[in-house]
């Protein structure tokens, strides 16, 4: 199967370098791209161009997010399957027309969501379906993983956990959200470090949420979100990245959530399902960052 | 002064935590509840039970109020009218003008008046309070607080959002906390679920999620539980961090002894507990010894943020407070 990781990202050209009946394509004209490409061994060309003509049966999206709509608009005029990263796009408009220009194509938008492809995570959705927690009421979800240079808390951090909560009530629309930052660990005015949101759904379930940047050494706070789902009658925990040894930090190499996502993603693609949040909760995350930025701003909930 | 003589009152679960921890710190103490229960607890401890409020509160130096939230004020009122000093449980009320109009009389009586906020003596929230106040996690940024108990008790009746709630009650633990550690607070934002009939049937369920916001830019969030079984019957956790970096706990967490299988009753290992230190710290007071680590303004400075949060949560809104010394 022929995968395209558009653009280079090291980790998941390697992840999936390694898996069995995977080719990747990589593109770029840039010449550390293909040393890297020689590297890993993976196929390497200069153009998009001659990455879609050589008609990839999936793509993955992890390019700047200004150029994901064109690139997932690409992918699907050649009928390849999209898993592509948070968010799809700035604006609500484009996330959109993504999301439309794949259902015209006939292909899956899958967002790259790590901790919702846990086999972990499917037991404990269906545990709730189930009423094991009897009715469900609120959500408290803690993502801390450490701070990155590329955003803030809210737009790296709060989706991840949104998508756990959207896939638990199967795709309800918030109806409120209220938020509240501030930028006093990055000391960089506009790159929020600490955030809460607060998310009411009509059903009545709140969730609360967390997504501070963590500590950049702390084996507890992985790299993926905390989730305490409460009931009436009892909560589950969950975690797609339990703690496995402790000791000093060197030792303990912590498997990459995507790698979980990637097997998934790809025997999904192969067999033709579907696995993984879809575009349309993409859109769904993306309007309530977006509500969640306004209300930190203004201190008010702001109803959707 | 001598041995500190106190008036416990009430005699029900708080209140057989409180006694212990009164006869452990040394104090001398008498008991007095409306149940007809204050006999058995009094004699259970080796202490005496009194038959009225006025035969409790007569000559001694410190009342101690173990009873419902609603009977605070006028248990309170009563105590600071005879010039006797108050401990009161969690909430001092659940309504902040009552909770004023306690501490206006003991302070305008010069009567001391110490909120019995329990977790703020228990060793990991008193180690938090002692980092972030020392500078250790340089300035604090962000808190957050999990409280969950099987908890709610026969009395608490109406707990709709308008009510209060868990907002008004045990959501008490968190706010104090985050106000211990951040201080002054000029936002509340809370949602509530669990609308609660009155009496409360066992089993009760109940969920508060408030969002801080303090004048120092940090801000908390708190989720305050209460659940339908006694499992475990209480758990606290927190996560907190500074410039400085990051703690967390969780009362989950083994400690010195856990036993599996077995006897494990005969395993029972939970260090002092921190009504031990509270009793201790408050005696010591009341004998010419230093302050306690919090006071009647501690008390009122948390209803005041449970009753935003309850505000908050039946208006939809959030609701801004003033900021001390703002024109
Ligand atoms: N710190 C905590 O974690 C914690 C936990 C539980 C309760 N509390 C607080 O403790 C207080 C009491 O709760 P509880 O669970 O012990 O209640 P409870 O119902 O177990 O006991 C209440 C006792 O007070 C007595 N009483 C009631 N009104 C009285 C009056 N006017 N005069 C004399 N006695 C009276 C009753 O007879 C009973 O003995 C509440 O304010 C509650 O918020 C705090």
């Amino acid at each position: 199967m022929k995968i395209a990781v558009l653009s280079f990202d090291e980790d998941y050209v390697r992840l999936l370098a390694e898996m069995p009946g995977v080719e990747v394509v990589v593109a770029g004209p840039d010449d550390r791209v293909r040393a890297a490409a020689d590297r890993l061994g993976v196929a390497h060309v200069d153009s998009w161009d001659e990455v879609f003509a050589l008609r990839p049966r999936a793509v993955v999206v992890t390019s700047e997010v200004a150029r994901r709509r064109d690139l997932v608009e690409r992918a699907a005029g050649v009928g390849a399957q999209v898993l592509c990263e948070h968010p799809l796009a700035v604006g609500e408009a484009d996330a959109q027309a993504m999301v439309d220009a794949c259902a015209a194509a006939g292909v899956r938008l899958t967002v790259a969501s790590p901790a919702c492809f846990s086999p972990a995570f499917a037991v404990v959705r269906q545990g709730i379906a189930d009423s094991g927690v009897g009715e469900l009421l609120t959500v408290h979800g803690a993502f801390n993983s450490p701070g990155r240079s590329r955003g803030g808390a809210l737009d790296d951090h709060a989706p991840y956990v949104l998508d756990l909560v959207d896939a638990v009530l199967g795709g309800e629309v918030a109806d409120q959200v209220y938020a509240q930052a501030n930028s006093i660990v990055s000391g960089q005015p506009g790159t929020e470090s600490a955030a809460f949101v607060s998310v009411r759904y009509p059903s009545g379930v709140v969730a609360a949420i967390d997504c501070s940047w963590g500590p950049s050494v702390n084996q507890r706070a992985g790299d993926t979100p905390e989730m305490t789902f409460v009931g009436d009658q009892g909560s589950v925990e969950f975690t797609a990245n339990p703690r496995l040894l402790g000791g000093f930090d060197r030792w303990e190499a912590k498997t990459d959530p995507r790698s979980v996502m990637l097997t998934e993603f790809v025997a999904a693609v192969a067999e033709g399902r579907a696995v993984g949040p879809d575009g349309a909760a993409g859109v769904r995350a993306l309007r309530v960052v977006r509500a969640a930025r306004e209300s930190a701003r203004t201190g008010r909930p702001v109803d959707l | 002064m001598g041995q500190v003589e106190v008036a416990l009152i009430g005699a029900g679960l708080i209140a057989r935590l409180h006694l212990d921890a009164w006869v452990l710190a040394g104090a001398s103490v008498r008991v007095y509840s409306d149940d007809g229960r204050a006999e058995e607890l009094a004699a259970e401890f080796g202490v005496r039970a009194v038959g009225s409020l006025g035969a409790a509160l007569d000559g001694v130096d410190a009342v101690d109020i173990c009873t419902p939230t609603g009977s605070h004020h006028q248990i309170a009122m009563a105590a600071i009218a005879a010039g006797v000093a108050v401990v009161c449980e969690k909430p001092l009320s659940a309504s902040t003008a009552e909770a004023e109009e306690i501490v206006d009389a003991a302070e305008r009586a010069g009567v001391p008046l110490y909120p019995a906020h329990d977790l703020r003596f228990s060793p990991p929230f008193a180690r938090l309070h002692r980092l972030v106040a020392s500078g250790g996690l340089g300035r604090g940024a962000v808190a957050r607080f999990t409280v969950t108990g099987f908890h709610p008790r026969p009395w608490i009746g109406q707990v709709s959002a308008r009510a209060g709630g868990i907002l008004t009650d045990q959501m008490l633990h968190g706010v104090d906390l985050a106000h211990w550690i951040f201080g002054d607070v000029v936002r509340v934002h809370a949602y509530y679920q669990g609308d609660i009939a009155t009496p409360a049937p066992a089993g009760t369920v109940g969920v508060g999620t408030a969002v801080l916001t303090h004048a120092s830019g940090a801000i908390s969030q708190i989720v305050s539980r209460w659940t339908a079984k006694q499992l475990p019957p209480i758990r606290v956790a927190f996560r907190v961090s500074g410039t400085g970096g990051t703690v967390d706990y969780d009362s989950e967490w083994p400690q010195e002894v856990r036993a599996t299988g077995g006897a494990a009753e005969k395993f029972q290992y939970h260090g002092e507990s921190p009504f031990v230190a509270e009793m201790r710290e408050f005696a010591q007071a009341f004998a010419g010894g230093p302050e306690p680590r919090l006071g009647a303004r501690d008390a009122l400075a948390a209803v005041r943020l449970t009753q935003a949060a309850a505000e908050s949560a039946w208006s939809g809104r959030a609701v801004e407070l003033p900021v001390k010394g703002a024109a």
